[in-house]
């Protein structure tokens, strides 16, 4: 069962083909690994999946529902509402804000008072918010960042902001969960925190895609692979047969390197 | 017992403001001043809400402003209206000019938004001064009835004899008035920073990228914001419609705008009570230099000098306001202060 089919999507910024009829499934409650070198496109492949970019053509289609829906040129938002949510490269927090109050903004499309219910601080609207903060602080607890919970987002060390960012995403309940490189600059303790946090996270039945420079990592979480190369897909299968192919070897190491 | 001392100084203080107006030495003058604070601690309020709590820099404030007095104006010039009624019907009119104005251009960006706010403010101005059937234009619209708080079709009802009917006469009655808006005004602001909405426009204010991730639309939101910005600022005009009694366009000049921007800057962006202290100093500081200046031989624009050389002093020593917004100490919501405890002793 795929929870998300890509077929055929290209993406065109000008004269630059930055995808370019790219197709793969997502299996439901997989973590799926997106690799390839610097400009490959993976991080715009992830803007066109949460409505950040709209591409140029072909289909996205999302289970939701037990629905498939086709998102292309949804908004990020819209998006979110339907269960995909993403962390970024470099990493996107409300950093004047308590590490609290960014999980609890990430609970905001999941609930509903208004202005209204803000000023009569109606009794729907006191449940509401107690809810969202039980809420926030079981995702920060199992991120294990509910120490920090009322320090300022900005203070974090690299690595706290990183946990707080996914911290965020899950709680907007996702199906589907886009971790763009989320062990970048972290050190080999952090990392490995990193990875039972994504393993934990997928023994939610949350669908995970990964994208992540550090091979040792992405090898050793994800059973399946994609390989992007100048907005093109080199390859796809397992890490023992991307790791092995020579397309893949050429991608990351230049020509020759193969048969070497 | 440190802080209670300093509790206790400032509800000292709070009773001493309050009570200052019933007393015989009470200065007419003095108390003017005062409910003129009160007004510009609305508006500052209100204002924060756009460039403090979304990141937005809105230069057209004062048009919303206009807008409330001409509502509150007209209305009690061709229609008699009572206050009571007024005031939530110039708030909608603000509201919906807010809509009007920002749902087009709110999905522009920084200087952008600036520059269409700023022309909307003088687009105001040029239509009080030149629909002349409407507002009288440049001869202004003298003649609006003070307050009137009027129970008489009740009290004659009970007793023919009780006449249930006063009319505000003198700065006192403004004054409590004025008290009254600023207290509701806070209490409004205090329960939209601590909610779903706040959170909101916080985010889009830190990360619009990130806010829309988070699920939230964001030309929604910064409507939703704009709207009640502009709603907060025609209460504070039609308030002043009905306190000044007489209304013209050159009340609403863009210089307006920056005095109120000036106020929030001052006190803190982002932060609502640093406002009322922001405006607080500046206008105190205008009526020091009223006098101050023609005593120097000068004239009284070159306050605005005055005006320039505290931002340019703020932008060096103090660039985050007098009270700088801190997300870690604005919290007083039980629910928060519950958690803290549960968190503190596990």
């Amino acid at each position: 069962m795929n929870i998300l089919d890509i077929v055929g999507i290209n993406m065109r910024f000008g004269g630059l083909m930055a995808l370019a009829d790219i197709s793969f499934n997502v299996v439901k409650g997989e973590i799926l690994g997106l690799i390839g070198p610097n400009g490959a496109g993976k991080s715009t492949m992830f803007n066109c999946i949460s409505g950040v970019l709209k591409p140029t053509s072909g289909d996205m289609l999302f289970e939701t529902g037990n629905r498939k829906i086709r998102i292309n040129g949804y908004k990020p938002e819209k998006m979110t509402y339907l269960g995909v949510a993403r962390t970024f490269q470099n990493v996107r927090l409300f950093s004047a804000l308590t590490v609290l109050d960014n999980v609890r903004i990430g609970r905001h499309c999941r609930t509903r008072s208004n202005f209204f219910g803000a000023v009569l601080r109606t009794r729907s609207q006191k449940e509401e918010e107690q809810r969202i903060v039980d809420e926030s602080i079981n995702w920060l607890k199992f991120v294990g960042l509910d120490k920090f919970a009322f320090l300022t987002a900005g203070g974090l060390s690299y690595g706290f902001q990183r946990k707080l960012e996914i911290a965020r995403s899950l709680a907007t309940d996702p199906s589907l969960l886009l971790l763009d490189e989320p062990a970048a600059g972290m050190n080999p303790k952090e990392t490995k925190s990193l990875v039972e946090l994504i393993h934990s996270i997928s023994d939610l039945g949350i669908t995970v895609i990964l994208i992540e420079h550090d091979m040792k990592l992405v090898m050793g979480i994800c059973k399946r692979l994609v390989v992007l190369d100048h907005g093109v897909m080199i390859a796809q299968g397992g890490p023992r047969a991307i790791r092995e192919n020579p397309k893949v070897i050429e991608a990351y190491l230049g020509r020759g390197a193969a048969d070497a | 017992m440190n802080i209670n001392l300093k509790d206790a100084l400032k509800y000292l203080l709070l009773a001493a403001v309050l009570i200052y107006p019933l007393f015989s030495f009470a200065n007419e003058y003095f108390l003017h001043v005062m409910v003129l604070i009160m007004v510009y601690m609305v508006l500052a309020m209100g204002l924060n809400i756009v460039p403090g709590f979304c990141g937005l820099l809105d230069l057209g404030y004062v048009g919303f402003y206009g807008i409330g007095a001409y509502t509150a104006g007209l209305l009690t010039i061709h229609f008699g209206l009572s206050f009571w009624v007024i005031v939530p019907l110039a708030a909608l009119n603000g509201a919906i000019w807010g809509i009007l104005l920002g749902a087009p251009t709110l999905r522009l960006t920084g200087d952008y938004f600036a520059i269409v706010t700023f022309g909307f403010s003088e687009l105001v101005v040029l239509f009080l001064t030149n629909e002349i059937w409407l507002t009288r234009g440049p001869l202004g619209l003298p003649g609006i009835d003070p307050v009137i708080i009027d129970f008489s079709w009740f009290s004659t009802l009970i007793n023919p004899e009780w006449d249930w009917y006063w009319e505000f006469i003198g700065p006192q009655p403004y004054f409590y008035l004025g008290l009254f808006m600023v207290a509701l005004v806070y209490v409004i602001m205090g329960r939209m920073e601590d909610s779903r909405l706040g959170r909101a426009w916080f985010a889009i204010r830190e990360d619009s990228i990130a806010a829309s991730s988070c699920g939230i639309n964001l030309l929604t939101y910064k409507v939703i914001g704009f709207a009640i910005s502009a709603a907060i600022g025609a209460v504070a005009g039609a308030f002043l419609a009905r306190w000044t009694m007489f209304l013209s366009p050159d009340m609403f000049k863009f210089w307006e705008s920056f005095l109120i921007l000036c106020m929030v800057v001052l006190g803190g962006l982002g932060n609502f009570k640093g406002s009322l202290v922001g405006a607080a100093i500046l206008i105190a500081l205008g009526e020091v230099l009223r006098i101050i200046l023609p005593a120097l031989n000068l004239p009284t624009e070159t306050r605005f000098l005055a005006y320039g050389l505290i931002m340019v002093l703020m932008m060096r020593f103090r660039p985050m306001g007098f009270f700088p917004s801190i997300a870690t100490q604005s919290q007083k919501n039980p629910i928060l202060i519950k958690l803290k405890k549960e968190l503190g002793s596990s």
